[in-house]
This record gives C-alpha cells, sequence and structure tokens, in this order.
C-alpha cells in the first residue's frame, strides 16, 4: 500500500461521474450529473482544476471533440477513465468496504 | 467570457468557456433570461478563482519567484516619478513664491506619473510570467493592497488621514493589475491572428 495514492472526496466523485457517463463525459455533462446525484451546486471550473489535477496523476484522460454552434462554435474536451483511474476507484471502494465493516453506518441516534 | 480568457490559456479556456456557453443557453431556453445571467456569472466568478488557483498550482515556484522580482521592481521604480520631478524642481524651479503654479503642476504631475509607473511594473511582470499573467499580477496586487491596509491602519492611528492619500495609495494595485490584464490581452489577441508563415 506504501506509495500509493488515495483519491480525495471530489476526485472520486468525479471518476465515478465520468464512468456513469462513459462517451458523454464532458463538462457540462459532468457538471450536471454531479448536481443532479449530490444536490449540491459545482462550478465548471472545480471540474476542471479536478479533472487537470486526474489527468497529471494519469487516472483521466481528455481530447477535443469537434466545434459546435451550441457552444459559439467552441470544443468540447471530453474526458475518460483509463485503467490506472480505475484501478485508484476501485482501491478507495476497497478500503471504505474495509473501513465500514461492522459498522452500522445507517443507524439513527435518537 | 473576456474575464475568463484573461485566466485560460489554449484549448482549455475555449472548452470551459464553451461549457458554461452551452449551459447559459440551456438555462435560458428552461427559465428567465436574468435567472441565466445571475447563474452565468456566478459559475465564472467561481471558476475564475478555481483558475487562479490552477495557474498558481501549475508552477507555484517561478511564479513565486516573478511576484518577488515584481515586488523588488516595484520598490525601485515607484520612487523614479518623484527623484525625477524633484531633480527638475530643484533645477529650474528654486523660487516657491515665483514658481508656485509649476510646482502645484509638478505635483499633479506625481500623482500621474506613479499609477504609470506602477502599470509598467504590473505589465513587465505579465511578461516574464507567460500563461500566467493575471496570477502573478493579482498576487502581487494582493500583497501590495495588504501592505497597504497595513499603512492606512498606522497613519490611520497615528493621526488624520486624508480621503485622498487613501485613493492615490489604492491606484498602486489597480495599476498593476491594469499592466497585467493590457499584456495578457495583446498575448491573446496576437495568438488569436492567423499565422503570416
Amino acid at each position: 500500500m506504501a506509495g500509493r495514492d488515495y483519491l480525495g472526496e471530489f476526485e472520486h466523485i468525479i471518476v465515478l461521474a465520468l464512468l456513469r457517463l462513459d462517451d458523454r463525459a464532458y463538462g457540462v455533462t459532468v457538471r450536471q450529473e454531479i448536481e443532479l446525484r449530490t444536490h449540491r451546486e459545482v462550478s465548471i471550473g472545480a471540474i476542471y482544476a479536478t479533472l487537470d489535477r486526474l489527468e497529471a496523476k494519469g487516472y483521466v484522460k481528455s481530447h477535443l471533440g469537434d466545434p459546435t454552434p451550441e457552444r459559439g462554435g467552441r470544443s468540447k474536451r471530453f474526458f475518460h477513465v483509463t485503467p490506472k483511474g480505475v484501478a485508484a476507484v476501485n482501491r478507495i471502494h476497497r478500503v471504505l468496504q474495509s473501513m465500514t465493516e461492522g459498522l452500522d453506518v445507517l443507524r439513527s441516534y435518537s | 467570457m473576456w474575464l475568463l480568457g484573461l485566466f485560460t490559456v489554449g484549448t482549455e479556456g475555449e472548452s470551459i468557456v464553451g461549457d458554461l456557453h452551452e449551459e447559459y443557453s440551456q438555462l435560458a431556453l428552461k427559465s428567465e433570461y436574468g435567472v441565466a445571467r445571475i447563474w452565468y456569472w456566478r459559475q465564472a466568478l467561481k471558476t475564475v478563482v478555481h483558475l487562479y488557483g490552477m495557474g498558481f498550482r501549475g508552477a507555484p515556484w517561478s511564479t513565486a519567484a516573478v511576484i518577488v522580482g515584481g515586488f523588488l521592481l516595484m520598490r525601485f521604480v515607484s520612487g523614479l516619478p518623484d527623484t525625477m520631478l524633484s531633480a527638475v524642481t530643484d533645477r529650474y524651479l528654486t523660487y516657491w513664491s515665483e514658481h508656485f503654479r509649476a510646482y502645484v503642476w509638478m505635483l499633479n504631475g506625481m500623482a500621474i506619473a506613479h499609477p504609470i509607473a506602477m502599470i509598467f511594473v504590473g505589465g513587465l511582470v505579465a511578461f516574464v510570467a507567460k500563461g500566467r499573467e493575471l496570477v502573478a499580477t493579482i498576487t502581487l496586487a494582493l500583497a501590495l493592497s495588504i501592505l497597504v491596509g497595513v499603512a492606512v491602519l498606522w497613519v490611520g492611528a497615528h493621526g488624520l488621514i486624508g480621503i485622498t492619500w487613501i485613493l492615490w495609495s489604492c491606484a498602486d494595485p489597480l495599476a498593476i493589475m491594469a499592466g497585467g490584464i493590457i499584456v495578457r490581452t495583446r498575448r491573446s489577441l496576437a495568438a488569436s491572428l492567423p499565422s503570416r508563415a
């Protein structure tokens, strides 16, 4: 486990959003997916900042799409998760599973 | 879009602006124009903050070195207008009573020359910090603003403080940022022109 990098909370959410969206993952869809599922507003800047960090770590790769008129003739930047990124997600899920084993995390305290 | 363009580089900027444009169009169709505008500005301002952080984290040491260099340059340049104008008055205007109007003109000249010198400092810092022009100049302006704020509090605590002096002190950070914006805008325009090759 030594030397392995764990995903931060927002990085984790971003990677999961990319995995859910598959080929449709670019700034707008990622932001809307996160907002829909977490009920919290995120800025497009926060998403790109995190995606750049993930790309620098090798967990995500991007490519430019064709420009479209509804974007003022600007291209979309599509993202997809690399095998290294999938491994990082699986790693954090195993850790969370191990840490929550035996705990009743949904228990409410009266 | 102009505001975001000051902080973004190349295709990344194009993607971010394109995303905002697309969502803004979708929102404008679904709800009121005013709601969409508010959403756009809120998103743009939050994005600028993140882009500022990204710009700094991308090259923290070189950016910090440019900022320190800019601060030292500012210390050197800020005294030049006063020194030059004082040299002129000492050489040519030796009698206060005879040259009162000229002295007033010189004092006004100092007030104008000082912000111009700071625009020069901001422009030079931005020129050196290629790709991080606004990150470097805003950080330098913020550092100067903190010093100005401390000075205003100290002067205010020890005596009367004039509104003119406060306004004059606030001009320097704004002039530094203006220099950065000028260099960044010119670079962006030059990059968008077709190649002559």
